[in-house]
């Protein structure tokens, strides 16, 4: 292969290279800069930094032409993209459209993308609740999937190293099953809110705990928080546009900006990466090959060890397409696994309800979070008698609520003057959705398209991924027992809505295809993150997930990466890489 | 009201995911700018429909908001061809509809002609009638209430509150207040 090379070898050559600037590229490269790695991170989309390249985060609602509302034209070009909850007038400019990278739907699947520096971090929804034993044990005990190489108390140091930089807000609930972390101070429960915790502390005996999310918001910034040019978080709810005060925690504003300050890091938008090297005779990857997202010219760049934080599908794609005499069916490949087991998080169903009580109150300010509501089924063992038992594992759910408004709005003239200028309190409403654990199986994944390439003669991904009978019970359990607790919390107009039309991965936690594990033959990285048969490329985003349990993914996405830094970069030390 | 109230349900739909501020959307005549969908004659009497909507009283009424550049702004951009389509002929069947009841234009009608003019299009048999109406109201309930003079003087908007309490007294608060 010939390139056209402007700058020398060595020139291109860096200590590690981190494949990807979202949350877990962020972080790669903020612990490798940090012990003292150059380290070259490719990001394929446009460069965008943190508070100039926001351009409307300082508009006022009646900026917009059209209301926050997206335009006709560009619905009908990009039905997926229009189709994410966050791809509204504000935030239009930081999601990819549907042209621009197309992908292979075996099966309906909404892949949501962030192609910039800073990925999805800039756009995510900022739920950061830990995982606990009783999720990582889950394949084992419950016989999916493979046995995670790592428990709790492998990972639980590393989300306290990472919470207490990006900054975490949350009450110590003291839950077994959601363990407490490094907190700053926890937003409030509204009266509905608290209500609802109370009658379910009540009706089951506190096995059904509510508490408020914990979620990445600077409520009491701190000194770590202060030195990244980061402040308190100003209760907007606009952070989909960027956060000019860091308010909560993104790559632009966090880690990206501390590791430039180290000076070992070289940062390069527009890079598509097209395959990882891999040098049969040091039997080890020496590199990754960059394809220019503009002129489409392709070089090289060299490093001792490689992170791929992708994201989670586009992981896949260019391990896949790292095809070499060694591994021709992608990188570490032996055993036909990578692409498979492939899972998600079920967001498919909601409920919502009123509450005609608390007429006197309401709430003040703006909550950039809402409730929460822990896994409750199947948690610390799988029940075998009563609806739980027809599934496999559990959902949790968030819960919001407000002082809804009523305006009546039949009439015409004077009459719908004064209705609009008068708008008098209705109920309390709440709304709960779900977040299902689905399983991995070997039948959700993802492959290359045998024939059809992208913009930059990279195979398209072909995707293959659906809901199963297990997530469909877990559907009607969720209904059942919502309309239950809503109902005995003293809840009317309670109302389920399921749209089964409505495909996997608008939830965006696509997760696993590069599964972590114990045995070689059964996975493709070990408990350190590294290929088991190519130790020096490391998988810390989404990919590597073995399997997916309940909570928003990001936050474990953080300290997985922050603890295989640590391990790569000792590894690098002793000689082992 | 509607929209915001739909907004404030997909908010708390998405809970932890997403909290839209009920005021995500919002609009004033500069952002809207120039739109050319109708004549200068016909954007003077979407004008005036909007105003019989939602009057000038002690208070500013639609048409001085500009609420119909909005109304046009959307239905150009974010609405379909037969959107279009319904709003070249609601137009022309007001007048229609205005000459047959009071055989004058729509617009040299009094507050209470004009009401009764969009009340007998809501009731015509013409399919360009009722769903014109429908679509001139609510995009003028939508324009008027997420523009600036309404969020700032009624809903009392500030961008960025730097707080959020969970539980308060409705009578410390006007209704909508700082929300």
């Amino acid at each position: 292969m010939s390139f056209l090379n402007i700058d020398s070898a060595k020139e291109r050559t860096f200590d590690a290279i981190v494949v990807g600037s979202g949350i877990s590229g962020g972080w790669a490269a903020k612990e490798l800069t940090g012990k003292g790695l150059r380290t070259l991170v490719l990001e394929r989309g446009r460069d965008v930094k943190h508070v100039t390249d926001y351009p409307t985060t300082m508009m006022q609602p009646w900026e917009f032409q059209h209301g926050g509302q997206l335009t006709k034209e560009y619905r009908d070009a990009n039905p997926i993209a229009s189709r994410c909850y966050a791809n509204r007038e504000d935030a239009n400019h930081f999601f990819v459209k549907d042209a621009e990278h197309p992908y292979v739907q075996e099966k309906p699947f909404d892949w949501i993308r962030g192609y910039q520096v800073g990925g999805k971090s800039l756009m995510w929804a900022r739920g950061t609740q830990r995982w606990s034993q009783y999720d990582f044990e889950g394949p084992a005990r419950d016989g999916f999937a493979v046995e995670w190489p790592i428990g709790y108390a492998d990972i639980a140091p590393w989300y306290s190293y990472v919470e207490k930089f990006a900054g975490i807000s949350g009450n110590k609930d003291g839950l077994p099953q959601l363990p407490d972390g490094e907190f700053l101070p926890p937003h409030e429960q509204s009266c509905v809110e608290k209500h609802f915790t109370e009658q379910m502390a009540k009706h089951y005996n506190g096995t059904r705990p509510i508490i408020i999310g914990r979620c990445a918001h600077l409520t009491k910034p701190q000194p770590i928080h202060l030195q990244q040019g980061r402040g308190q978080c100003q209760n907007r709810s606009l952070c989909q546009r960027g956060c000019p005060y860091g308010g909560y925690f993104s790559s632009n504003s966090s880690t990206l900006p501390w590791a430039a300050k180290t000076g070992k890091l070289t940062l390069r938008p527009d890079s598509v990466v097209h395959s990882i090297i891999f040098d049969e005779k040091k039997n080890k990857a020496t590199g990754v090959r960059v394809i220019d997202a503009h002129t489409k010219e392709m070089t090289e760049y060299y490093a001792k060890i490689i992170f791929v934080n992708a994201a989670c599908l586009n992981t896949n794609l260019v391990l896949l397409n790292s095809k070499s005499n060694r591994f021709p069916n992608g990188l570490g490949n032996d055993n036909g696994l990578l692409g498979k087991y492939v899972a998600f998080h079920n967001f498919r169903t909601g409920i919502s309800a009123e509450h005609d009580g608390f007429q006197d109150t309401t709430t003040e300010g703006i909550r950039p979070n809402s409730s929460y509501i822990p896994r409750f089924r199947n948690v610390f063992k799988q029940e075998t008698t009563g609806p739980g038992s027809r599934f496999l594992r559990g959902y949790a759910a968030g819960f919001g609520s407000s002082r809804a408004t009523d305006v009546d709005t039949s009439g015409m003239g004077e009459d719908l003057k004064n209705s609009l200028m008068q708008p008098k309190y209705g109920n309390w409403r709440v709304s709960s959705h779900m977040m299902g654990e689905t399983i991995p199986k070997e039948s959700n994944f993802v492959a290359l398209d045998s024939s059809l390439t992208d913009a930059w003669g990279i195979p398209q991904l072909k995707i293959s991924v659906a809901y199963d009978d297990n997530d469909e019970k877990m559907i009607r359990d969720f209904h059942e027992q919502m309309s239950e607790m809503l109902t005995v919390s003293g809840f009317k107009n309670i109302q389920t809505h399921d749209n089964p039309n409505k495909a996997p991965g608008l939830d965006i936690h696509e997760m696993g295809g590069v599964r972590m594990g114990k045995d070689p033959k059964t996975s493709l990285l070990n408990k350190w993150n590294q290929f088991h048969t190519c130790k020096n490329v490391f998988v810390t985003d989404g990919a590597c997930m073995t399997s997916t349990s309940t909570q928003n993914p990001s936050l474990t996405f953080m300290a997985i990466t922050a603890r295989a830094a640590n391990h790569a970069v000792e590894e690098l030390r002793k000689g082992n890489l | 009201m509607q929209r915001r109230s739909a907004l404030k349900s997909l908010a708390v739909t998405f809970g932890g995911l997403v909290s839209l501020p009920a005021w995500a959307s919002s609009w004033t005549p500069d952002s809207v700018g120039p739109v050319s969908l109708v004549s200068f004659d016909e954007e003077t009497l979407l004008g005036e429909i909007v105003e019989t909507f939602i009057p000038e009283t002690s208070t500013p009424g639609a048409k001085s908001l500009k609420v119909h550049q909005f109304a046009l702004r959307m239905i150009k951009d974010c609405y379909g061809e037969s959107a279009q389509t319904t709003l070249q002929q609601g137009l022309a069947l007001t007048e229609t509809t205005a000459q047959q009841a009071y055989s004058k234009a729509f617009a040299a009608c009094d507050a209470p002609q004009r009401l009764d003019v969009l009340s007998r299009m809501v009731a015509s048999t013409d399919p360009a009638g009722k769903p014109f109406v429908d679509l001139a109201k609510r995009l003028t309930i939508q324009g008027y209430t997420n523009s600036e003079y309404y969020l700032v003087n009624v809903q009392k908007f500030t961008m960025a509150p730097g707080f959020y309490h969970g539980c308060v007294p409705v009578s410390k608060l006007a209704v909508n207040g700082t929300k």
